[in-house]
């Protein structure tokens, strides 16, 4: 199964545009743990704050363009990994060892496959 | 009326099949669809030409062909890889011992049931419906929703097992400490719903047998661990005493109080032999403990020897030791008040203050029992009235109210 891992941590501590001295830590320890993922690693990357996040949302059929994330939240989705897993416990056991600086969440969402019908 | 050759299958070997059949095609609906469709064939079946000789290998060996087409209808049969090529029925399988011919994949079920990814509040229902074959209404009996709202969380659950890609397999040992305690967890909540009612009524009393059954299915396959055979020896000894819990007139008699001679003696024996397995692993943990207060209360023989109130109070701290909670230290003062005296027991609770007691019964019948042995008439027969707010079970409340009646009596000597 494919699932993603999304990592959402407070990105204060990663300081404006994400420039911080824990930017520096953790980015080499994302590029460790990809290498030691190996092929189960997907695809996977960082994204920049929140503050250079825009919005499009569709409100009965009409488009508006807002500044900002999608939703204030306390913590923020600051990465991702896609990931090839046999299971969920495969893909919680990935989890557990992906990079936070103190505290944060992954949230582990299995990838929709289409049907078989649809993929053929 | 004798029950019928496919109740009596169903009983026996029900949830039996339906775990085989869920971890085959590792998929609960199939499985649960596919037994049901088994059962209907056979309702209408046997009663004209009969009941096969074996009828949970009939069930079995049907239900699995009825997974095999369900999954062809739906074309997806790929997806789903089941374990092994779809098996001929053979005349052979109908002879076979069912124990032999249904594998035991119980265990593998709980632990889907109880995986931390399901909803906690989903997991014993999950157990009970998957695992011990209860009707959706028993449990919602049980548990005081409706049964819409209960299938509602089961489908849920179900779906999210699904989906998510809940494996159906039994986690390694490097995997147990959280696993193995999610599972307990459960099985607790599972227990305490059926224990908590004093009376045994309606749905509870069956539910109780299941949790004999099941506690003994995961100490038999997990033999080298201390909490499951620690817990299967404490539900025992915890059934073992429920012909005492009533008195003749139907309220509550505290454990202190019951005859020792009413106790069920074979179950108080096998949960020594789980006991001793669990003791013997020399691995302390807190569900050891709490089976060894169980175990002490049931090695009394009969109301002439003194309860064992030093042991307790013992075993309680050492389940302190293990880590601090609050209701142990609820139940430490009441052996206490036993052993150091009423007043170092109040001092203990009144040092217990936290919000959340006020809405715990057994705070407030222990505060009640404390004042009235203290000869604080007032603070309780107030405490008394706080435990009956909280609109305690039948035969909890005739045992409140019995006491708090015997309180106005004395009280009123006391005045004259």
């Amino acid at each position: 199964m494919q699932y993603m891992l999304m990592i959402y941590e407070d990105e204060r501590i990663y300081g404006p545009d994400k420039g911080g001295a824990a930017m520096r830590e953790i980015v080499p320890r994302h590029m460790a743990f990809g290498k030691e993922l190996g092929s189960k690693r997907l695809a996977g990357g960082g994204l920049a704050s929140t503050t250079a996040a825009t919005t499009v949302r569709t409100i009965a059929g009409k488009q508006t363009i807002h500044d900002g994330p999608f939703a204030e939240t306390r913590e923020q989705l600051g990465g991702y990994y896609v990931i090839d897993a046999p299971d969920l416990d495969a893909a919680i056991a990935i989890a557990r060892k992906v990079p936070v600086m103190k505290d944060g969440s992954i949230e582990i969402r299995p990838v929709l496959v289409p049907p078989p019908a649809m993929a053929g | 009326m004798t029950p019928s050759a496919l109740e009596s299958a169903v009983r026996a070997a029900g949830a039996r099949i339906v775990a085989a059949l869920a971890a085959r095609f590792r998929n609960l609906d199939l499985a649960e669809e596919a037994f049901a469709d088994a059962c209907a064939r056979a309702a209408r079946d046997w009663p004209q030409g009969g009941a096969p000789d074996n009828p949970a290998g009939w069930l079995y060996r049907t239900a699995e062909r009825r997974a095999f087409d369900a999954l062809r209808a739906r074309k997806t049969r790929e997806r789903f890889a089941p374990d092994a090529p779809e098996p001929a029925p053979s005349a052979e399988d109908l002879l076979m011992d069912d124990n032999v011919l249904i594998p035991d994949e119980r265990l593998r079920l709980i632990f889907v049931c109880c995986h931390p990814a399901v909803a906690v509040e989903a997991r014993a229902a999950l157990t009970l419906r998957l695992v011990c074959g209860l009707s959706t209404i028993e449990i919602a009996r049980a548990f005081l929703i409706t049964e819409a709202a209960l299938s509602q969380r089961l489908v849920r659950a179900k779906r999210k097992i699904a989906q998510a890609g809940v494996p159906f397999e039994v986690p390694g040992p490097d995997a147990w400490a959280e696993r193995l305690d999610a599972v307990l967890t459960t099985l607790e909540v599972a227990y305490a719903k059926a224990h908590e009612d004093a009376a045994g009524a309606g749905a509870h009393a069956g539910y109780a047998e299941e949790m004999l059954g099941l506690t003994r299915v995961l100490a038999d396959l997990l033999p080298t661990e201390p909490e499951p055979l620690a817990f299967a020896a404490l539900v025992r000894y915890a059934e073992a005493r429920r012909p005492a819990r009533l008195d003749a007139r139907g309220a509550m008699n505290p454990l202190s109080d019951q005859d020792p001679a009413l106790w069920r003696r074979p179950l108080i024996a096998e949960a020594d032999a789980l006991f001793d397995r669990a003791l013997a692993t020399k691995a302390p943990a807190p569900r050891v403990t709490q089976a060894a207060i169980h175990r002490a209360w049931c090695a009394r023989q009969s109301l002439a020897e003194p309860p064992p109130w030093r042991r307790i109070l013992a075993l309680y701290d050492e389940l302190l030791s293990h880590g601090d909670d609050i209701v142990v230290r609820l139940n430490r003062a009441v052996a206490l008040a036993e052993v150091e005296g009423v007043a170092a027991a109040l001092a203990e609770v009144d040092a217990l203050n936290s919000p959340a007691l006020q809405q715990f019964l057994p705070y407030h019948a222990l505060r009640a029992d404390l004042f009235r042995r203290a000869g604080r008439t007032l603070d309780a027969c107030a405490a008394y009235e706080a435990a009956l707010a909280l609109g305690p079970a039948l035969a909890e409340r005739a045992w409140l109210q019995a006491r708090r009646d015997a309180l106005g009596q004395s009280g009123r000597e006391n005045e004259t």
